[in-house]
């Protein structure tokens, strides 16, 4: 019997084989781009690969309610620590930056400096040697390091008799005791671990550190519950530490959710429209197997009249769906798993050095429990319209030629509320889409204010120990910039601690003449260091005043250049030139105050969009000499030979200074905003696709509705009815469904787009506008999906239409 | 002296189907007058439908020439002939092709919808005299799916009769009715015809072919006989 219905329904499929590629097409379109998405999210937050990973968290702070995943003052890290219950096995951890010498030289490699403990929270040994033993954490115990899987092969080739060598890190000397497996990067990009040796008694509140924390959640505690804990410890310390806790409070994440961060309303917009995009395919698909049974009706109704009973008849008719969905499922899960392999290749590029080690996309147990999950929901869904679609049909009017006055109020209502269905899903697919496309586009065409062609740039880091002294700084970065100006095939040397286009460290600074009653009032600013030289070079166009010179070289000399953006917003309608600010962070003790000598068009630094307008300021590297800086050479010759003039200039000075992350300006920049332009590709992907499936979806509904109604109209031209009444009807029916899914579909798309659009820097202006043009689009689709069907109706003759099957 | 309302010259209706040529209309010529009570029958296939259709500007003959009131209507527009529909005929089918969406009343209101000379208490007050000839008032609220098969065709019958058209087209009014439902609307169009409409029925009951003044036959696409009906005394042969 089912293999009888089965072969029947192959049979229909094999009939019509451009229905049948279509329908395939539409579902695999819908279930290989749904099953993408939540694979992408739940590779990008997976549990770690540990024994018991799902209950690893990191403890973090939060200020003003942001929870960025925002490092932890050390003193609040330990009072919670002590008074937190269900937390275990905690610990603490930094993240930085290292030269590492080698047999290759200097490089610079990711470290993690942690308390002891990391390594068993993880359940994971090394593969030669130990790991750090608790002595090992006091301040004044012997440098040890542990190193990874990467630098013991590469760096030592994997010599098994690495252990208790010296490894030359940022200018001091670490005795190897342990090499950790393949793979291991705990706790996100570590290639190397030190021990993190803080201690909060040795350090004031007001003088702290910072670090992450990491615990165990106990069996049986839930996050909610410590979070509530936390909440309550973080607000007695503000309590009694209003100066420097004003408004700080700590919480607990995954590890996988703290490389998100805020960006988590972006990631559940996004489900939201994954899911849509599933329902949209399904509707469509649904709406053409429903329009084969209404064309079926008769057979249908001839079954009946044999004795087939309704389950007989439904299953049938799931036949169908079942082949259909299964099929295209198969095809989209193809591109699945395609699309997660390029994936793997684009999201490598967002880093400069390695990526999350959790970051593995490929196809897994749960995209192939997504899958059937997925494919079973489509054959309910498609196979269910056809089938209620028949459930409550008159059969024996069916038999009856000729008695169907008109388009029945069931059906009617049926084709209205899919109608609408597609309009409120499609509008909140688009506007998302669009949204993300808009900040991704702002991202990527905003002026950064500078010329980045022709620009190779890598970054130069200092070790604290063998620079310790601002002069000793100053005098390595003059002799590079003199030595490399002096190269053959390079043009233009500029240093700076970051470039426009990059992201800046932030500083807070009073400006003379304002009161001043706390921090929070205080301005905001980037906080730049450049070599004299560096502005003009990079094509930032001097507006007032001066460029630095030489003169303004030496840590007595107090300049700085700012951006017209800052002098709009603190000196509107005067000259800025001749005015003092000072950083009251770095220098709170007795910050000096630094005169405006110059003011150049505004740069941006960074990607994100809310921060954009922010105004930078400018010092001479020599008056704040910086341990890591960014050298941007002007050349004509190739990537390959500057890096080579670079190395060898850097070796010539400094034998242990590496110079990484070496690549041109533009793929610097280009970089910044990857995340967001792979993210915003891949919504215009499920944007295209919700804009095809709308639009022939809402096109296959209306066009079948008018078809189904052709008798309707037969009727209305023989009453007298003129063609532009009978336009004018639908049209005006249309445009009622239009608005029946376009006023919640608009409230809903601009509600998710609002979330993801604080995220990404898109205004409420610009996503009114968007969802506007949004509703603009689908309504030309609604009207055109009415005018061009009923067109196509009004070239029967009235008595054709009158005895239209 | 009778005048006369339709005239058809020669009417020729071939369709065209996947290169087969079908002659559903060969060489009509008729005149109805104002008043007469006209049936046209014959077997099925034979093309009454279709000139009906014709004659209802429903569709457009291949060739020939008609008149309605003396007016040529043979090549005018589409928005004319939806005109000339609204105002001057009235249909009755037999799937009584009422709008389920539509209550009766709404049904009956729909060709005056379409018209712009009518104020709305016009229109209310003719479809109420309307629903009062066909004796329906009671159910002006109701949904054709609430009314039986009867009920249903004599609201067809108000609507076609509402707007005053110069004739009405029954095509085989009764065609779905039981006996005694057919017998009431067929009464209905007597009541009609003595107002003095012009009624031009389809049948291929002789029943209801009885109640015409005149009798057309069709076969093949060809009016074979058009005879008086003896038993009415009214008749004034076209033909003659």
């Amino acid at each position: 019997m089912i293999m009888q219905d089965f072969k029947y329904a192959i049979r229909l499929l094999a009939k019509k084989p451009g229905f049948t590629i279509l329908t395939t097409l539409v579902m695999a379109t819908g279930i290989g781009l749904s099953v993408y998405l939540f694979s992408f999210f739940n590779m990008l937050f997976a549990d770690l690969p540990f024994k018991d990973g799902e209950s690893i968290v990191i403890i973090a702070a939060s200020e003003n309610g942001a929870t960025n995943f925002d490092r932890l003052s050390i003193h609040d890290y330990f009072e919670i620590r002590n008074n937190v219950k269900g937390l275990s096995q905690f610990g603490a951890y930094s993240e930085e930056s290292v030269n590492v010498i080698g047999r290759e030289g200097a490089r610079k490699y990711n470290a993690s400096y942690t308390e002891p403990g990391m390594f068993e929270l993880t359940h994971t040994v090394p593969v030669l040697g130990r790991t750090f033993a608790t002595k090992e954490d006091k301040v004044g115990a012997e440098n040890v390091v542990i190193v990874g899987f990467d630098i013991w092969k590469n760096q030592y080739g994997g010599d098994s008799e690495i252990l208790d060598q010296i490894l030359q890190i940022s200018g001091e000397s670490y005795r190897i005791i342990g090499v950790m497996p393949e793979g291991y990067s705990f706790p996100r990009r570590a290639e190397l671990w030190l021990p993190l040796r803080k201690d909060a008694k040795q350090l004031s509140r007001d003088n702290t550190e910072y670090i992450r924390g990491f615990a165990r959640l106990d069996e049986g505690v839930s996050k909610q519950e410590i979070n509530q804990q936390l909440s309550v410890i973080m607000q007695r310390i503000e309590q009694k530490y209003p100066k420097t806790n004003h408004r700080k409070s700590a919480y607990i994440g995954s590890m996988s959710m703290s490389s998100v961060g805020s960006g988590i309303a972006v990631v559940y917009s996004m489900q939201v429209v994954a899911i849509l995009i599933l329902v949209l395919a399904s509707i469509n698909v649904g709406n053409l197997l429903l329009s084969r049974a209404v064309e079926r009706s008769k057979e249908t109704a001839i079954r009946v009249a044999l004795g087939a009973p309704r389950a007989r008849l439904i299953s049938q008719m799931l036949w169908e769906s079942i082949i259909i969905c299964t099929m295209g499922g198969i095809i989209g899960f193809l591109m699945v798993a395609w699309g997660l392999e390029i994936t793997q290749g684009i999201t490598a590029g967002f880093f400069p050095g390695k990526m999350p080690f959790w970051w593995v996309f490929s196809i897994d147990a749960f995209n192939i429990k997504l899958f059937i999950a997925f494919v079973i929901s489509t054959i309910i869904v498609t196979g269910l319209l056809p089938a209620w679609k028949n459930s409550g049909e008159n059969f024996n009017d069916a038999l009856k030629d000729g008695t169907r006055g008109a388009l029945s109020k069931k059906s009617g209502r049926l084709n209205k509320v899919l109608v609408i269905s597609e309009i409120l899903i499609s509008l909140v697919v688009l506007i998302c889409a669009s949204v993300m496309v808009l900040s991704s586009y702002n991202r990527t065409h905003a002026d950064i204010g500078a010329e980045t062609q022709g620009i190779i740039v890598a970054d130069v880091a200092l070790s604290d120990a063998r620079y310790d002294l601002a002069s000793k700084k100053s005098e390595f970065i003059n002799t590079l910039q003199s030595r490399l100006e002096n190269s053959t095939g390079i043009s233009d040397v500029m240093i700076s601690s970051t470039l426009p286009g990059l992201f800046a460290r932030t500083n807070k600074l009073e400006i003379e003449g304002k009161e001043y009653h706390d921090n929070k009032g205080k301005h905001e600013a980037n906080a730049i260091v450049i070599t004299p030289g560096t502005l003009g070079k990079l094509g930032v166009e001097l507006q007032q005043g001066r460029y630095f010179n030489n003169s303004d070289n030496g840590d007595d000399k107090r300049s700085v250049i700012v951006t017209e953006s800052f002098v709009s917003q603190h000196f509107p309608k005067q000259s800025a030139l001749g005015k003092r600010l000072r950083f009251t962070e770095n220098d709170q003790q007795n910050p000096s105050w630094l005169t405006i000598v110059g003011i150049v068009e505004h740069t941006r630094q960074g990607d994100n969009p809310t921060r954009s307008k922010l105004p930078s300021v400018f010092r001479p590297y020599a008056q704040d000499p910086r341990v890591q800086v960014t050298v941007a050479m002007k050349s004509a010759l190739d990537k390959t030979s500057v890096t080579k003039i670079l190395r060898d200039t850097l070796r010539s000075i400094d034998s242990q200074l590496p110079a990484f992350r070496i690549e041109t300006y533009t793929q610097s920049v280009y970089r910044v905003s990857a995340s967001v332009r792979f993210i915003s590709s891949v919504l215009l992907i499920f944007g295209i696709a919700a804009v095809v499936l709308a639009g022939s979806g809402i096109y296959g509904v209306m066009s079948n509705t008018i078809s189904q109604r052709t008798q309707e109209i037969g009727i209305k031209r023989a009453l007298g009815a003129d063609e532009k009444h009978i336009i004018n009807e639908l049209l005006i029916a249309g445009v009622k469904q239009l608005l029946w899914g376009g006023i919640p579909g608009t409230i809903l798309g601009g509600a998710l787009g609002f979330a993801m659009g604080t995220v990404m820097g898109v205004g409420i202006n610009e996503i009114v506008i968007l969802s506007l043009t949004t509703v603009i689009i689908l309504g030309t689709i609604v009207i055109l999906a009415t005018y061009l069907p009923a067109k196509k109706a009004l070239q029967l003759e009235p008595s054709e239409a009158l005895h239209y099957e | 002296m009778s005048t006369t309302l339709i005239k058809l010259e020669n009417i020729e209706k071939v369709f065209y189907t996947e290169e087969v040529e079908t002659h559903a209309l060969s060489n009509i010529s008729l005149t109805i007058n104002k008043g007469e009570y006209v049936s046209i029958s014959g077997p099925s296939g034979c093309g009454k439908s279709t000139l009906l259709s014709l004659l209802g500007l429903l569709d457009t003959s291949t060739g020939g020439k008609y008149q309605l009131a003396e007016h040529d209507v043979s090549g005018i527009s589409k928005t004319e002939r939806a005109r000339i529909r609204n105002k001057e005929i009235g249909f009755i089918f037999q799937s009584f092709n009422l709008i389920s969406d539509l209550s009766v009343e709404e049904n009956i209101d729909l060709p005056l919808s379409y018209r712009n000379d009518l104020s709305k208490e016009q229109r209310v007050k003719m479809v109420k005299d309307s629903l009062e000839k066909v004796n329906m008032s009671h159910r002006a609220k109701h949904f054709p799916s609430q009314l039986s098969g009867g009920q249903q065709q004599r609201v067809a019958v108000a609507r076609a009769i509402v707007g005053n058209p110069s004739i009405i087209l029954a095509d085989e009014p009764t065609g779905n009715l039981d006996s005694e439902n057919a017998a009431a609307v067929m009464q209905l169009l007597d009541v009609l015809h003595a107002e003095g409409a012009t009624i031009c029925m389809v049948t291929h009951d002789p029943r209801s072919a009885e109640r015409a003044d005149r009798n057309i036959d069709i076969l093949d696409g060809q009016i074979i006989s058009d005879q008086s009906n003896p038993a009415h005394k009214n008749f004034d042969a076209a033909t003659a």
